[in-house]
Protein backbone atom coordinates (compact mmCIF):
# COMPACT_ATOMS: atom_id res chain seq x y z
CA UNK A 1 0.00 0.00 0.00
CA UNK A 2 1.43 3.31 -1.05
CA UNK A 3 0.37 6.93 -1.05
CA UNK A 4 -3.11 8.21 -0.21
CA UNK A 5 -3.33 10.50 -3.25
CA UNK A 6 -3.66 9.02 -6.69
CA UNK A 7 -1.38 10.18 -9.49
CA UNK A 8 -2.61 10.62 -13.05
CA UNK A 9 -1.43 7.16 -14.06
CA UNK A 10 -3.60 5.52 -11.42
CA UNK A 11 -6.59 7.69 -12.27
CA UNK A 12 -6.15 6.80 -15.93
CA UNK A 13 -6.09 3.10 -14.98
CA UNK A 14 -9.34 3.37 -13.00
CA UNK A 15 -11.10 5.54 -15.57
CA UNK A 16 -12.20 3.04 -18.28
CA UNK A 17 -14.09 0.64 -16.02
CA UNK A 18 -15.58 3.56 -14.08
CA UNK A 19 -16.77 5.28 -17.25
CA UNK A 20 -18.32 2.16 -18.76
CA UNK A 21 -20.21 1.15 -15.61
CA UNK A 22 -21.10 4.77 -14.84
CA UNK A 23 -22.47 5.46 -18.31
CA UNK A 24 -24.44 2.23 -18.42
CA UNK A 25 -25.88 2.75 -14.93
CA UNK A 26 -26.39 6.50 -14.71
CA UNK A 27 -27.43 6.86 -18.35
CA UNK A 28 -29.94 4.04 -18.09
CA UNK A 29 -31.39 5.08 -14.74
CA UNK A 30 -31.50 8.76 -15.72
CA UNK A 31 -33.38 8.07 -18.93
CA UNK A 32 -35.70 5.67 -17.09
CA UNK A 33 -36.51 8.25 -14.42
CA UNK A 34 -37.17 10.86 -17.11
CA UNK A 35 -39.41 8.54 -19.10
CA UNK A 36 -41.40 7.32 -16.12
CA UNK A 37 -42.03 10.99 -15.24
CA UNK A 38 -43.57 11.59 -18.66
CA UNK A 39 -40.55 12.54 -20.79
CA UNK A 40 -40.92 10.41 -23.93
CA UNK A 41 -40.93 12.77 -26.91
CA UNK A 42 -40.06 9.87 -29.25
CA UNK A 43 -43.55 8.49 -28.63
CA UNK A 44 -45.04 11.97 -28.89
CA UNK A 45 -45.42 12.17 -25.12
CA UNK A 46 -43.86 14.97 -23.10
CA UNK A 47 -45.62 15.84 -19.89
CA UNK A 48 -42.51 16.10 -17.69
CA UNK A 49 -42.61 16.26 -14.70
CA UNK A 50 -45.67 14.09 -14.36
CA UNK A 51 -46.02 11.85 -11.33
CA UNK A 52 -49.32 10.39 -12.49
CA UNK A 53 -47.72 7.15 -13.77
CA UNK A 54 -46.27 6.41 -10.37
CA UNK A 55 -49.47 7.55 -8.65
CA UNK A 56 -51.60 5.29 -10.84
CA UNK A 57 -49.20 2.38 -10.43
CA UNK A 58 -48.88 2.71 -6.67
CA UNK A 59 -52.63 3.02 -6.15
CA UNK A 60 -53.35 -0.24 -8.03
CA UNK A 61 -53.95 -3.24 -5.73
CA UNK A 62 -52.24 -5.53 -8.29
CA UNK A 63 -48.97 -3.61 -7.79
CA UNK A 64 -49.03 -4.24 -4.04
CA UNK A 65 -49.99 -7.87 -4.54
CA UNK A 66 -47.07 -8.21 -6.95
CA UNK A 67 -44.72 -6.47 -4.55
CA UNK A 68 -45.86 -8.79 -1.76
CA UNK A 69 -45.18 -11.87 -3.88
CA UNK A 70 -41.80 -10.55 -5.03
CA UNK A 71 -40.72 -9.88 -1.44
CA UNK A 72 -42.14 -13.19 -0.20
CA UNK A 73 -40.29 -15.32 -2.77
CA UNK A 74 -37.12 -13.23 -2.46
CA UNK A 75 -36.85 -12.97 1.31
CA UNK A 76 -38.00 -16.49 2.24
CA UNK A 77 -35.66 -18.18 -0.24
CA UNK A 78 -32.72 -16.01 0.83
CA UNK A 79 -33.32 -16.97 4.48
CA UNK A 80 -33.59 -20.66 3.59
CA UNK A 81 -30.36 -20.50 1.56
CA UNK A 82 -28.68 -18.73 4.50
CA UNK A 83 -29.58 -21.48 6.98
CA UNK A 84 -28.73 -24.32 4.60
CA UNK A 85 -25.54 -22.64 3.40
CA UNK A 86 -24.18 -21.90 6.88
CA UNK A 87 -24.99 -25.47 7.97
CA UNK A 88 -23.02 -26.77 5.00
CA UNK A 89 -20.06 -24.45 5.63
CA UNK A 90 -19.86 -25.60 9.26
CA UNK A 91 -19.91 -29.26 8.20
CA UNK A 92 -17.20 -28.59 5.62
CA UNK A 93 -14.75 -27.59 8.38
CA UNK A 94 -14.50 -31.23 9.33
CA UNK A 95 -12.61 -33.93 7.52
CA UNK A 96 -14.46 -36.88 6.02
CA UNK A 97 -14.07 -39.53 3.35
CA UNK A 98 -14.93 -38.24 -0.11
CA UNK A 99 -14.19 -34.67 0.84
CA UNK A 100 -12.56 -33.75 -2.48
CA UNK A 101 -15.45 -35.17 -4.48
CA UNK A 102 -18.01 -33.41 -2.33
CA UNK A 103 -16.19 -30.09 -2.77
CA UNK A 104 -16.91 -30.41 -6.49
CA UNK A 105 -20.48 -31.64 -6.07
CA UNK A 106 -21.74 -28.87 -3.83
CA UNK A 107 -20.50 -26.11 -6.15
CA UNK A 108 -22.29 -27.56 -9.17
CA UNK A 109 -25.52 -25.48 -8.86
CA UNK A 110 -23.41 -22.31 -8.85
CA UNK A 111 -22.02 -23.17 -12.27
CA UNK A 112 -25.32 -24.17 -13.89
CA UNK A 113 -27.51 -21.54 -15.61
CA UNK A 114 -30.79 -20.61 -13.93
CA UNK A 115 -32.65 -21.89 -16.99
CA UNK A 116 -31.35 -25.40 -16.36
CA UNK A 117 -32.38 -25.21 -12.71
CA UNK A 118 -35.86 -24.17 -13.85
CA UNK A 119 -35.97 -27.04 -16.33
CA UNK A 120 -35.14 -29.41 -13.47
CA UNK A 121 -37.95 -27.92 -11.37
CA UNK A 122 -40.44 -28.37 -14.23
CA UNK A 123 -39.35 -31.98 -14.67
CA UNK A 124 -39.40 -32.84 -10.98
CA UNK A 125 -42.11 -30.79 -9.34
CA UNK A 126 -44.85 -30.55 -11.97
CA UNK A 127 -48.09 -32.45 -11.50
CA UNK A 128 -46.95 -35.10 -13.99
CA UNK A 129 -43.36 -34.81 -12.80
CA UNK A 130 -40.94 -37.23 -11.22
CA UNK A 131 -41.95 -36.42 -7.64
CA UNK A 132 -45.59 -37.23 -8.35
CA UNK A 133 -44.58 -40.45 -10.17
CA UNK A 134 -42.54 -41.51 -7.14
CA UNK A 135 -45.53 -40.87 -4.88
CA UNK A 136 -47.70 -42.93 -7.23
CA UNK A 137 -45.08 -45.68 -7.23
CA UNK A 138 -45.22 -45.99 -3.45
CA UNK A 139 -49.00 -45.82 -3.65
CA UNK A 140 -49.72 -42.48 -1.99
CA UNK A 141 -51.56 -41.00 -4.99
CA UNK A 142 -53.30 -42.62 -7.94
CA UNK A 143 -53.83 -39.59 -10.19
CA UNK A 144 -51.58 -36.65 -11.15
CA UNK A 145 -54.32 -34.26 -9.99
CA UNK A 146 -53.87 -35.51 -6.42
CA UNK A 147 -50.30 -34.24 -6.36
CA UNK A 148 -50.03 -30.93 -4.49
CA UNK A 149 -49.41 -27.95 -6.75
CA UNK A 150 -45.77 -26.95 -6.33
CA UNK A 151 -45.34 -24.97 -9.55
CA UNK A 152 -47.72 -22.50 -11.19
CA UNK A 153 -49.07 -21.55 -7.80
CA UNK A 154 -48.74 -18.32 -5.86
CA UNK A 155 -47.30 -20.28 -2.94
CA UNK A 156 -44.19 -20.36 -5.15
CA UNK A 157 -42.59 -23.61 -3.93
CA UNK A 158 -40.99 -24.23 -7.33
CA UNK A 159 -39.63 -20.69 -7.64
CA UNK A 160 -38.13 -20.76 -4.17
CA UNK A 161 -36.73 -24.27 -4.71
CA UNK A 162 -34.82 -22.94 -7.75
CA UNK A 163 -33.45 -19.93 -5.84
CA UNK A 164 -32.41 -22.03 -2.83
CA UNK A 165 -30.86 -24.76 -4.99
CA UNK A 166 -28.79 -22.20 -6.90
CA UNK A 167 -27.82 -19.93 -3.99
CA UNK A 168 -27.02 -22.26 -1.08
CA UNK A 169 -23.51 -23.00 -2.47
CA UNK A 170 -22.94 -19.27 -2.94
CA UNK A 171 -23.65 -18.61 0.75
CA UNK A 172 -21.49 -21.59 1.70
CA UNK A 173 -18.53 -20.30 -0.33
CA UNK A 174 -18.82 -16.87 1.26
CA UNK A 175 -18.84 -18.36 4.77
CA UNK A 176 -16.26 -21.09 4.10
CA UNK A 177 -13.73 -18.52 2.87
CA UNK A 178 -14.04 -16.60 6.16
CA UNK A 179 -14.07 -19.75 8.31
CA UNK A 180 -10.92 -21.06 6.64
CA UNK A 181 -9.08 -17.82 7.33
CA UNK A 182 -10.03 -17.32 10.94
CA UNK A 183 -8.53 -20.29 12.79
CA UNK A 184 -10.22 -21.93 15.72
CA UNK A 185 -8.32 -20.75 18.77
CA UNK A 186 -11.13 -18.56 20.14
CA UNK A 187 -13.64 -21.36 19.72
CA UNK A 188 -11.36 -23.88 21.38
CA UNK A 189 -10.71 -21.51 24.24
CA UNK A 190 -14.45 -21.05 24.70
CA UNK A 191 -14.96 -24.82 24.61
CA UNK A 192 -12.25 -25.33 27.23
CA UNK A 193 -13.97 -22.73 29.41
CA UNK A 194 -17.15 -24.79 29.22
CA UNK A 195 -19.23 -23.11 26.51
CA UNK A 196 -21.63 -25.43 24.69
CA UNK A 197 -21.66 -25.88 20.95
CA UNK A 198 -24.76 -23.73 20.41
CA UNK A 199 -23.33 -20.93 22.51
CA UNK A 200 -20.00 -21.06 20.67
CA UNK A 201 -21.85 -20.73 17.36
CA UNK A 202 -23.98 -17.75 18.43
CA UNK A 203 -21.36 -15.86 20.38
CA UNK A 204 -18.12 -16.61 18.55
CA UNK A 205 -18.56 -18.09 15.10
CA UNK A 206 -21.59 -16.10 13.92
CA UNK A 207 -20.18 -12.63 14.73
CA UNK A 208 -17.04 -13.53 12.77
CA UNK A 209 -18.83 -14.76 9.66
CA UNK A 210 -21.52 -12.06 9.81
CA UNK A 211 -19.96 -9.51 7.40
CA UNK A 212 -19.50 -12.12 4.67
CA UNK A 213 -22.94 -13.54 5.39
CA UNK A 214 -24.65 -10.16 5.11
CA UNK A 215 -23.05 -9.26 1.78
CA UNK A 216 -23.70 -12.70 0.27
CA UNK A 217 -27.33 -12.59 1.44
CA UNK A 218 -27.82 -9.11 -0.02
CA UNK A 219 -26.48 -10.26 -3.39
CA UNK A 220 -28.90 -13.21 -3.37
CA UNK A 221 -31.80 -11.00 -2.28
CA UNK A 222 -31.12 -8.41 -4.99
CA UNK A 223 -31.04 -11.16 -7.57
CA UNK A 224 -34.27 -12.73 -6.35
CA UNK A 225 -36.11 -9.40 -6.36
CA UNK A 226 -35.18 -8.75 -9.99
CA UNK A 227 -35.44 -12.29 -11.35
CA UNK A 228 -37.76 -12.81 -14.29
CA UNK A 229 -37.27 -16.33 -15.62
CA UNK A 230 -38.27 -18.42 -12.59
CA UNK A 231 -41.47 -16.51 -11.66
CA UNK A 232 -42.47 -16.28 -15.33
CA UNK A 233 -42.20 -20.02 -15.95
CA UNK A 234 -42.98 -21.42 -12.49
CA UNK A 235 -45.24 -18.66 -11.13
CA UNK A 236 -48.98 -18.69 -10.57
CA UNK A 237 -50.00 -16.04 -13.12
CA UNK A 238 -51.86 -12.81 -12.30
CA UNK A 239 -50.93 -11.10 -10.00
CA UNK A 240 -47.34 -11.55 -11.18
CA UNK A 241 -44.12 -10.60 -9.42
CA UNK A 242 -42.91 -7.09 -10.21
CA UNK A 243 -40.26 -8.09 -12.79
CA UNK A 244 -42.80 -10.16 -14.74
CA UNK A 245 -45.32 -7.34 -14.44
CA UNK A 246 -42.74 -4.85 -15.74
CA UNK A 247 -41.91 -7.05 -18.71
CA UNK A 248 -45.57 -7.59 -19.61
CA UNK A 249 -46.28 -3.86 -19.46
CA UNK A 250 -43.16 -3.03 -21.45
CA UNK A 251 -43.91 -5.59 -24.16
CA UNK A 252 -47.55 -4.58 -24.50
CA UNK A 253 -48.70 -3.76 -28.02
CA UNK A 254 -49.74 -0.38 -26.60
CA UNK A 255 -46.54 1.69 -26.57
CA UNK A 256 -47.99 3.96 -23.89
CA UNK A 257 -47.66 1.11 -21.40
CA UNK A 258 -43.87 1.25 -21.74
CA UNK A 259 -43.99 4.15 -19.30
CA UNK A 260 -45.78 1.94 -16.81
CA UNK A 261 -43.21 -0.82 -17.36
CA UNK A 262 -40.40 1.64 -16.72
CA UNK A 263 -42.13 2.86 -13.56
CA UNK A 264 -42.39 -0.73 -12.30
CA UNK A 265 -38.70 -1.36 -13.06
CA UNK A 266 -37.79 1.76 -11.09
CA UNK A 267 -40.05 0.66 -8.24
CA UNK A 268 -38.04 -2.59 -8.08
CA UNK A 269 -34.85 -0.53 -7.88
CA UNK A 270 -36.39 1.60 -5.11
CA UNK A 271 -37.48 -1.44 -3.09
CA UNK A 272 -34.11 -3.15 -3.53
CA UNK A 273 -32.25 0.05 -2.61
CA UNK A 274 -34.41 0.56 0.50
CA UNK A 275 -33.92 -3.05 1.63
CA UNK A 276 -30.18 -2.75 1.04
CA UNK A 277 -29.97 0.43 3.10
CA UNK A 278 -32.12 -1.01 5.89
CA UNK A 279 -30.00 -4.15 6.16
CA UNK A 280 -26.78 -2.17 6.17
CA UNK A 281 -28.15 0.12 8.89
CA UNK A 282 -29.32 -2.85 10.96
CA UNK A 283 -25.92 -4.45 10.51
CA UNK A 284 -24.12 -1.26 11.59
CA UNK A 285 -26.37 -0.96 14.65
CA UNK A 286 -25.58 -4.55 15.58
CA UNK A 287 -21.86 -3.95 15.20
CA UNK A 288 -22.08 -0.86 17.36
CA UNK A 289 -23.96 -2.77 20.05
CA UNK A 290 -21.13 -5.25 20.13
CA UNK A 291 -18.74 -2.33 20.34
CA UNK A 292 -16.91 -3.22 17.17
CA UNK A 293 -17.23 0.06 15.27
CA UNK B 1 -6.04 -28.80 14.64
CA UNK B 2 -8.67 -27.55 12.23
CA UNK B 3 -10.33 -30.17 10.09
CA UNK B 4 -9.54 -33.12 12.34
CA UNK B 5 -12.96 -33.28 13.96
CA UNK B 6 -15.41 -35.92 12.74
CA UNK B 7 -18.83 -35.24 11.26
CA UNK B 8 -21.77 -35.75 13.55
CA UNK B 9 -24.39 -38.27 12.32
CA UNK B 10 -26.76 -35.38 11.58
CA UNK B 11 -24.13 -33.62 9.49
CA UNK B 12 -23.34 -36.82 7.62
CA UNK B 13 -27.04 -37.18 6.78
CA UNK B 14 -27.19 -33.51 5.76
CA UNK B 15 -24.26 -33.80 3.36
CA UNK B 16 -25.69 -36.96 1.79
CA UNK B 17 -29.10 -35.31 1.40
CA UNK B 18 -27.55 -32.25 -0.25
CA UNK B 19 -25.50 -34.36 -2.65
CA UNK B 20 -28.68 -36.28 -3.56
CA UNK B 21 -30.67 -33.07 -4.08
CA UNK B 22 -27.91 -31.56 -6.25
CA UNK B 23 -27.09 -34.59 -8.41
CA UNK B 24 -30.39 -36.49 -8.25
CA UNK B 25 -32.41 -34.19 -10.55
CA UNK B 26 -29.95 -34.73 -13.40
CA UNK B 27 -30.85 -38.42 -13.67
CA UNK B 28 -34.44 -37.81 -14.87
CA UNK B 29 -33.11 -34.99 -17.07
CA UNK B 30 -30.80 -37.46 -18.83
CA UNK B 31 -33.62 -40.02 -19.12
CA UNK B 32 -35.99 -37.36 -20.48
CA UNK B 33 -33.47 -36.37 -23.15
CA UNK B 34 -33.56 -39.96 -24.50
CA UNK B 35 -37.30 -40.44 -24.10
CA UNK B 36 -39.95 -40.41 -26.81
CA UNK B 37 -43.09 -41.33 -24.86
CA UNK B 38 -43.07 -41.16 -21.08
CA UNK B 39 -46.59 -41.53 -19.65
CA UNK B 40 -47.60 -40.95 -16.06
CA UNK B 41 -47.00 -42.78 -13.68
CA UNK B 42 -44.17 -44.76 -15.33
CA UNK B 43 -40.73 -44.25 -13.84
CA UNK B 44 -39.13 -45.03 -17.20
CA UNK B 45 -40.23 -44.01 -20.73
CA UNK B 46 -42.47 -46.45 -22.58
CA UNK B 47 -40.76 -45.62 -25.87
CA UNK B 48 -37.23 -44.36 -26.37
CA UNK B 49 -35.89 -41.90 -28.91
CA UNK B 50 -33.76 -44.57 -30.62
CA UNK B 51 -36.76 -46.71 -31.59
CA UNK B 52 -38.90 -43.73 -32.57
CA UNK B 53 -36.36 -41.89 -34.72
CA UNK B 54 -36.65 -44.35 -37.62
CA UNK B 55 -40.27 -43.53 -38.39
CA UNK B 56 -40.09 -39.83 -37.51
CA UNK B 57 -39.89 -37.34 -40.36
CA UNK B 58 -38.40 -34.56 -38.25
CA UNK B 59 -35.21 -34.90 -36.20
CA UNK B 60 -36.08 -35.94 -32.64
CA UNK B 61 -34.32 -35.44 -29.33
CA UNK B 62 -30.56 -35.55 -29.64
CA UNK B 63 -30.82 -35.63 -33.45
CA UNK B 64 -32.32 -32.16 -33.23
CA UNK B 65 -29.95 -30.89 -30.55
CA UNK B 66 -26.86 -32.02 -32.45
CA UNK B 67 -28.11 -31.23 -35.96
CA UNK B 68 -26.00 -28.61 -37.77
CA UNK B 69 -29.24 -27.16 -39.17
CA UNK B 70 -31.08 -26.64 -35.87
CA UNK B 71 -31.17 -23.34 -34.05
CA UNK B 72 -29.03 -24.91 -31.29
CA UNK B 73 -25.97 -24.42 -33.49
CA UNK B 74 -26.74 -20.73 -34.08
CA UNK B 75 -27.40 -20.24 -30.36
CA UNK B 76 -24.15 -21.98 -29.42
CA UNK B 77 -22.10 -19.82 -31.78
CA UNK B 78 -23.77 -16.66 -30.49
CA UNK B 79 -23.24 -17.69 -26.86
CA UNK B 80 -19.55 -18.44 -27.42
CA UNK B 81 -18.95 -15.29 -29.48
CA UNK B 82 -20.68 -13.00 -27.02
CA UNK B 83 -18.88 -14.72 -24.12
CA UNK B 84 -15.49 -14.23 -25.78
CA UNK B 85 -16.22 -10.60 -26.63
CA UNK B 86 -17.50 -9.75 -23.16
CA UNK B 87 -14.56 -11.53 -21.50
CA UNK B 88 -11.95 -9.77 -23.64
CA UNK B 89 -13.54 -6.36 -23.16
CA UNK B 90 -13.97 -6.97 -19.44
CA UNK B 91 -10.30 -8.00 -19.14
CA UNK B 92 -9.05 -4.88 -20.93
CA UNK B 93 -11.20 -2.64 -18.73
CA UNK B 94 -10.45 -4.37 -15.44
CA UNK B 95 -6.74 -5.24 -15.63
CA UNK B 96 -5.35 -1.72 -15.10
CA UNK B 97 -7.97 -0.92 -12.48
CA UNK B 98 -7.26 -4.14 -10.56
CA UNK B 99 -3.56 -3.26 -10.40
CA UNK B 100 -4.35 0.06 -8.73
CA UNK B 101 -6.96 -1.47 -6.41
CA UNK B 102 -4.52 -4.13 -5.25
CA UNK B 103 -1.59 -1.80 -4.60
CA UNK B 104 -2.93 1.58 -3.59
CA UNK B 105 -4.84 2.89 -0.66
CA UNK B 106 -6.79 6.05 -1.46
CA UNK B 107 -9.61 8.17 -0.14
CA UNK B 108 -13.02 6.78 -1.15
CA UNK B 109 -11.64 3.36 -2.01
CA UNK B 110 -14.36 1.47 -0.14
CA UNK B 111 -17.03 3.50 -1.92
CA UNK B 112 -15.37 2.86 -5.27
CA UNK B 113 -15.30 -0.88 -4.61
CA UNK B 114 -18.99 -0.76 -3.70
CA UNK B 115 -19.65 1.01 -7.01
CA UNK B 116 -17.88 -1.80 -8.87
CA UNK B 117 -20.00 -4.36 -7.00
CA UNK B 118 -23.21 -2.45 -7.74
CA UNK B 119 -24.26 -4.69 -10.67
CA UNK B 120 -24.63 -7.53 -8.17
CA UNK B 121 -26.71 -5.45 -5.78
CA UNK B 122 -29.12 -3.94 -8.30
CA UNK B 123 -31.90 -6.28 -9.48
CA UNK B 124 -31.46 -7.31 -13.11
CA UNK B 125 -34.90 -6.21 -14.27
CA UNK B 126 -34.40 -2.80 -12.66
CA UNK B 127 -31.35 -2.16 -14.84
CA UNK B 128 -32.52 -4.17 -17.86
CA UNK B 129 -35.54 -2.08 -18.80
CA UNK B 130 -33.78 1.31 -18.37
CA UNK B 131 -30.92 -0.05 -20.45
CA UNK B 132 -33.38 -1.13 -23.13
CA UNK B 133 -34.64 2.46 -23.35
CA UNK B 134 -31.11 3.68 -24.11
CA UNK B 135 -30.44 0.82 -26.51
CA UNK B 136 -33.57 1.62 -28.50
CA UNK B 137 -32.49 5.29 -28.74
CA UNK B 138 -28.94 4.38 -29.77
CA UNK B 139 -29.98 1.61 -32.14
CA UNK B 140 -28.04 -0.97 -30.12
CA UNK B 141 -31.08 -3.12 -29.32
CA UNK B 142 -30.91 -6.44 -31.12
CA UNK B 143 -27.24 -6.06 -32.11
CA UNK B 144 -24.39 -8.34 -31.10
CA UNK B 145 -22.27 -5.37 -30.04
CA UNK B 146 -25.06 -4.18 -27.75
CA UNK B 147 -25.32 -7.59 -26.08
CA UNK B 148 -21.55 -7.80 -25.57
CA UNK B 149 -21.58 -4.37 -23.90
CA UNK B 150 -24.57 -5.34 -21.74
CA UNK B 151 -22.78 -8.50 -20.59
CA UNK B 152 -20.10 -6.26 -19.08
CA UNK B 153 -22.56 -5.42 -16.31
CA UNK B 154 -22.71 -8.87 -14.67
CA UNK B 155 -19.11 -9.81 -15.60
CA UNK B 156 -17.14 -6.75 -14.39
CA UNK B 157 -17.74 -7.33 -10.65
CA UNK B 158 -16.33 -10.86 -10.86
CA UNK B 159 -13.47 -9.99 -13.20
CA UNK B 160 -12.31 -7.04 -11.11
CA UNK B 161 -12.29 -9.06 -7.90
CA UNK B 162 -10.48 -12.03 -9.37
CA UNK B 163 -7.83 -9.81 -10.98
CA UNK B 164 -7.39 -7.74 -7.80
CA UNK B 165 -6.80 -10.98 -5.89
CA UNK B 166 -4.23 -12.01 -8.51
CA UNK B 167 -2.32 -8.73 -8.16
CA UNK B 168 -2.48 -8.95 -4.38
CA UNK B 169 -0.86 -12.39 -4.53
CA UNK B 170 1.96 -11.13 -6.73
CA UNK B 171 5.32 -10.84 -4.99
CA UNK B 172 6.48 -7.32 -5.84
CA UNK B 173 10.03 -7.98 -4.68
CA UNK B 174 10.66 -10.06 -7.78
CA UNK B 175 9.78 -7.06 -9.96
CA UNK B 176 11.98 -4.77 -7.90
CA UNK B 177 14.92 -7.16 -7.99
CA UNK B 178 14.67 -7.36 -11.77
CA UNK B 179 14.63 -3.58 -11.97
CA UNK B 180 17.64 -3.29 -9.65
CA UNK B 181 19.45 -5.75 -11.89
CA UNK B 182 18.89 -3.40 -14.81
CA UNK B 183 15.75 -4.69 -16.54
CA UNK B 184 13.67 -2.13 -18.39
CA UNK B 185 9.99 -1.56 -17.54
CA UNK B 186 8.87 -3.61 -20.54
CA UNK B 187 11.30 -6.41 -19.73
CA UNK B 188 10.01 -6.57 -16.16
CA UNK B 189 6.44 -6.81 -17.39
CA UNK B 190 7.19 -9.40 -20.09
CA UNK B 191 9.58 -11.61 -18.12
CA UNK B 192 8.37 -11.29 -14.54
CA UNK B 193 4.89 -9.80 -14.12
CA UNK B 194 3.12 -11.48 -17.03
CA UNK B 195 4.21 -15.08 -16.33
CA UNK B 196 3.31 -14.66 -12.66
CA UNK B 197 -0.08 -13.16 -13.45
CA UNK B 198 -1.05 -15.50 -16.24
CA UNK B 199 -2.64 -18.40 -14.29
CA UNK B 200 -4.83 -16.00 -12.33
CA UNK B 201 -5.79 -14.03 -15.42
CA UNK B 202 -6.75 -17.23 -17.25
CA UNK B 203 -8.87 -18.30 -14.27
CA UNK B 204 -10.57 -14.91 -14.17
CA UNK B 205 -11.31 -15.09 -17.89
CA UNK B 206 -12.71 -18.62 -17.67
CA UNK B 207 -15.04 -17.68 -14.84
CA UNK B 208 -16.11 -14.45 -16.54
CA UNK B 209 -16.80 -16.41 -19.71
CA UNK B 210 -19.01 -18.79 -17.72
CA UNK B 211 -20.92 -15.89 -16.15
CA UNK B 212 -21.54 -14.44 -19.61
CA UNK B 213 -22.71 -17.75 -21.13
CA UNK B 214 -25.22 -18.10 -18.27
CA UNK B 215 -26.79 -14.63 -18.68
CA UNK B 216 -30.42 -14.78 -19.75
CA UNK B 217 -32.39 -11.66 -18.94
CA UNK B 218 -30.14 -8.98 -20.44
CA UNK B 219 -29.79 -10.93 -23.70
CA UNK B 220 -33.52 -11.61 -23.77
CA UNK B 221 -34.52 -7.98 -23.12
CA UNK B 222 -31.89 -6.18 -25.16
CA UNK B 223 -31.68 -8.73 -27.97
CA UNK B 224 -35.32 -8.01 -28.84
CA UNK B 225 -35.73 -11.59 -30.03
CA UNK B 226 -33.04 -11.13 -32.68
CA UNK B 227 -30.09 -12.52 -30.72
CA UNK B 228 -30.50 -16.20 -29.98
CA UNK B 229 -28.25 -17.65 -27.25
CA UNK B 230 -28.49 -20.97 -25.43
CA UNK B 231 -30.26 -19.45 -22.38
CA UNK B 232 -32.84 -17.63 -24.55
CA UNK B 233 -33.37 -20.76 -26.67
CA UNK B 234 -33.98 -22.85 -23.55
CA UNK B 235 -36.40 -20.20 -22.30
CA UNK B 236 -38.38 -20.34 -25.54
CA UNK B 237 -38.60 -24.13 -25.15
CA UNK B 238 -39.63 -24.33 -21.48
CA UNK B 239 -41.48 -21.01 -21.28
CA UNK B 240 -44.79 -22.84 -21.56
CA UNK B 241 -44.00 -24.99 -18.53
CA UNK B 242 -43.34 -28.19 -20.52
CA UNK B 243 -40.04 -30.00 -20.96
CA UNK B 244 -39.64 -32.27 -23.99
CA UNK B 245 -36.65 -34.38 -25.03
CA UNK B 246 -35.06 -31.55 -27.04
CA UNK B 247 -35.32 -29.13 -24.13
CA UNK B 248 -33.80 -31.75 -21.82
CA UNK B 249 -30.93 -32.30 -24.27
CA UNK B 250 -30.41 -28.56 -24.53
CA UNK B 251 -30.37 -28.18 -20.74
CA UNK B 252 -27.73 -30.91 -20.51
CA UNK B 253 -25.67 -29.25 -23.25
CA UNK B 254 -25.84 -25.97 -21.31
CA UNK B 255 -24.55 -27.66 -18.16
CA UNK B 256 -21.33 -28.72 -19.89
CA UNK B 257 -19.30 -25.46 -19.62
CA UNK B 258 -19.94 -25.14 -15.88
CA UNK B 259 -19.17 -28.81 -15.33
CA UNK B 260 -15.91 -28.52 -17.27
CA UNK B 261 -14.87 -25.46 -15.31
CA UNK B 262 -15.64 -27.28 -12.07
CA UNK B 263 -13.77 -30.45 -13.03
CA UNK B 264 -10.66 -29.03 -14.67
CA UNK B 265 -10.21 -25.53 -13.36
CA UNK B 266 -11.69 -25.64 -9.88
CA UNK B 267 -8.34 -25.02 -8.24
CA UNK B 268 -7.91 -21.84 -10.28
CA UNK B 269 -11.21 -20.35 -9.21
CA UNK B 270 -10.45 -18.40 -6.09
CA UNK B 271 -13.20 -18.73 -3.55
CA UNK B 272 -12.85 -15.26 -2.15
CA UNK B 273 -13.32 -13.72 -5.58
CA UNK B 274 -16.64 -15.45 -6.08
CA UNK B 275 -17.99 -13.54 -3.17
CA UNK B 276 -17.80 -9.99 -4.39
CA UNK B 277 -18.17 -6.97 -2.13
CA UNK B 278 -17.11 -8.64 1.07
CA UNK B 279 -16.00 -5.42 2.69
CA UNK B 280 -12.29 -6.04 3.02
Amino acid sequence: MEQARLDWGAILALAPVTLVLGLLFCGALGLAIGQSLGFAPWYGINTFPDFSHFARLWSAPAFWAGLGLTLYYGVVSTLMALVLGVGLALALRKSFAGRRLFDHVYKLPLMIPYGVAIALAVLLLGNGGIASRLLAWVGVISDPAQFPRLINTHAGWGIMAVYVWKQTPFITLAVAAVLAGMGRQTQEAAAVLGAGRVRIFWEITLPQILPGLVSAALICLAFNLGAFEAPFILGGGYPDTLPVMAWRAFNDADYGRQLEGTAIALSIALVAGALLLLSLMAYRALERRHGRV
Amino acid sequence: MAGSERLSPLQRFYLLALAALILGPFLPLIIQSFAFRWDWPNLLPSEWWLTARERARLPLGWDYVLSPYSRVWEATLNTLGIGLGATALSLVLCLPAARVLARRRFAGKAGFELFLALPLLLPEMAIGIPLLLIYIRLGLAGSHLGIVIAHLIPTIPYMIRMLTAVYQGLDRQLEEQARVLGASGWQVFRLITLPLLLPGVVAGCLFTFLVSTNVFLLTFLLGQGRILTLPTLLFSKIGGGQLDATAAGLALLMSVPGLMLLLFFERFVRQEALVAGQGD
